[in-house]
């Protein structure tokens, strides 16, 4: 067996990488549960903020690298820009589901109601159902050349959209901008490196997850290949 | 060039009949349906009127904006227009440009009806009124043209055309109900200005990135 056709585990560096963040993801939780002080006006609450604001954050990186490979895909008509746009797509969506989840559960407590038109949690909404279409196209479609280009163009195009979505909003519905804002910088030791802590351990999973998302789909296009030869 | 593209368009529209016809038929039947299902006095209309005018102006556009393309589908049409030394970028703004004219005729007969349907007074800011649908228009066929246009040879586009025109077009959408608020109650132009100033970036930027990635996407 030709050594190109590994499975993704027999690599030994993402077999290392994978313990590694399965390591330090209970290491960010034992942390965010017992090491980190306890909101005094949150409680517990505050807790999911470790969790959710990296979700955000990776879910951003996650649709920026998606334009990106749009971008070179159009230019090149390269294929690995594809994989790397549709996987980057893939757990971008993820992550917002994450953030779309972990938002209310906050919210609920502290807010006293579990949605609100607030513009960071609408802009994430309206993205996540963006991508949703941009998966039908994926799904619908038969000709794979097509298909590539039309998403590339999706993804480039949502991108574009999300300060637009993001004002929109704000200016939309003013009354309601509860949103916190800390100021990262001024918060104490435990809770400033907890946090970049855990934006570390979320990259980290991203990181993952594309490397075997990408894997996966050349895998695929690799029986494609051969099915179509048949 | 793109006189004569647009012009072949139009042409096309003269002699069927269909888009417009149809994006007007359309578009009454969504104002019935409007006035049956809220029976309500014209003052308490008045205030939701800003929001159902655009929501019939979205339904209908989806009608054009599906046609516009599958026109070219037509006997394999779109292989000969591809084929022929145009710009692929001018095709697509010849596209946008003939939507945006179907769109804006559709709704010249399709406004007065919707006032006088609902019962409900024209607004004073005629003037206002008509720059945002103008620039409204613009934003709807530029972004529509290039989602459209792009999708058109997969299978049941139409199903997918709306999945994906809708939430891109949620931020345009927001400021054209809220300024056309704002001028139906006769508010100064200071008040609307963020919201005229919005559209305004929303079409440019997606025209100018639809005429730069337009080419790419057609590509083979």
């Amino acid at each position: 067996m030709s050594s190109e056709i590994k499975f993704f585990h027999q690599n030994i560096y993402s077999k290392l990488f994978g313990l590694l963040i399965i390591f330090s993801w209970l290491i960010l939780n034992y942390f965010v549960l017992f090491v980190t002080r306890i909101d005094p006006y949150q409680e517990m609450a505050q807790k999911i903020f470790y969790f959710h604001v990296p979700s955000a954050w990776v879910a951003g990186i996650a649709y920026l690298v998606v334009m990106i490979s749009g971008i070179n895909y159009l230019r090149t008509k390269n294929n690995y820009w594809d994989y790397v746009g549709y996987a980057s797509a893939e757990i971008g969506t993820i992550f917002c589901a994450l953030v779309l989840i972990t938002g209310p559960i906050w919210a609920t407590p502290i807010w006293g109601t579990s949605w609100s038109w607030e513009p960071r949690l609408t802009t994430v909404l309206i993205m996540f159902l963006i991508y949703l279409g941009y998966f039908s196209v994926r799904n619908f479609g038969k000709s794979l050349t097509t298909i590539k280009s039309i998403s590339a163009t999706i993804g480039v195009l949502a991108f574009l959209n999300v300060p637009i979505i993001y004002f929109s909003v704000k200016f939309w519905a003013e009354e309601v901008q509860l949103h916190p804002q800390p100021e990262m910088m001024e918060q104490p030791v435990d809770i400033y490196y907890t946090f970049l802590f855990s934006l570390i351990v979320f990259f980290m999973i991203y990181m993952y997850l594309l490397n075997y998302r990408i894997h996966i789909l050349k895998i695929k296009s690799k029986l494609e290949n051969i099915l179509e030869d048949y | 060039m793109i006189r004569s593209l647009v012009l072949k368009d139009l042409l096309i529209e003269i002699k069927s009949k269909e888009i417009i016809s149809s994006m007007i038929a359309f578009g009454i039947s969504v104002i019935l349906l409007f006035a049956f299902s809220f029976r309500a006095s014209p003052s308490q209309v008045y205030f939701f009127a800003p929001g159902l005018l655009w929501m019939i102006f979205i339904f209908i556009s989806i009608i054009l904006l599906n046609r516009i393309f599958n026109l070219e589908m037509e006997n394999k049409s779109y292989e000969i227009l591809f084929s022929s030394p145009v710009d692929k970028s001018t095709i697509f703004l010849s596209k946008c440009i003939s939507s945006l004219i179907f769109l804006i005729f559709s709704q010249i007969i399709i406004t007065p009806i919707f006032f006088l349907f609902l019962q409900i007074n024209f607004p004073e800011n005629l003037l206002f009124f008509l720059i945002i649908i103008f620039f409204v228009d613009l934003g709807i066929c530029s972004i529509g043209s290039i989602i459209s246009g792009s999708i058109m040879k997969i299978r049941s586009n139409e199903i997918l055309l709306p999945i994906l025109f809708f939430p891109m077009i949620t931020p345009l959408i927001i400021s054209a109900v809220k300024s056309t608020d704002l001028i139906f109650n006769n508010h100064p132009f200071v008040d609307w200005k963020i919201w005229f100033q919005l559209i305004l970036s929303f079409s440019v930027i997606f025209l100018f990135s639809g005429y730069l990635l337009y080419p790419h996407v057609t590509n083979e």
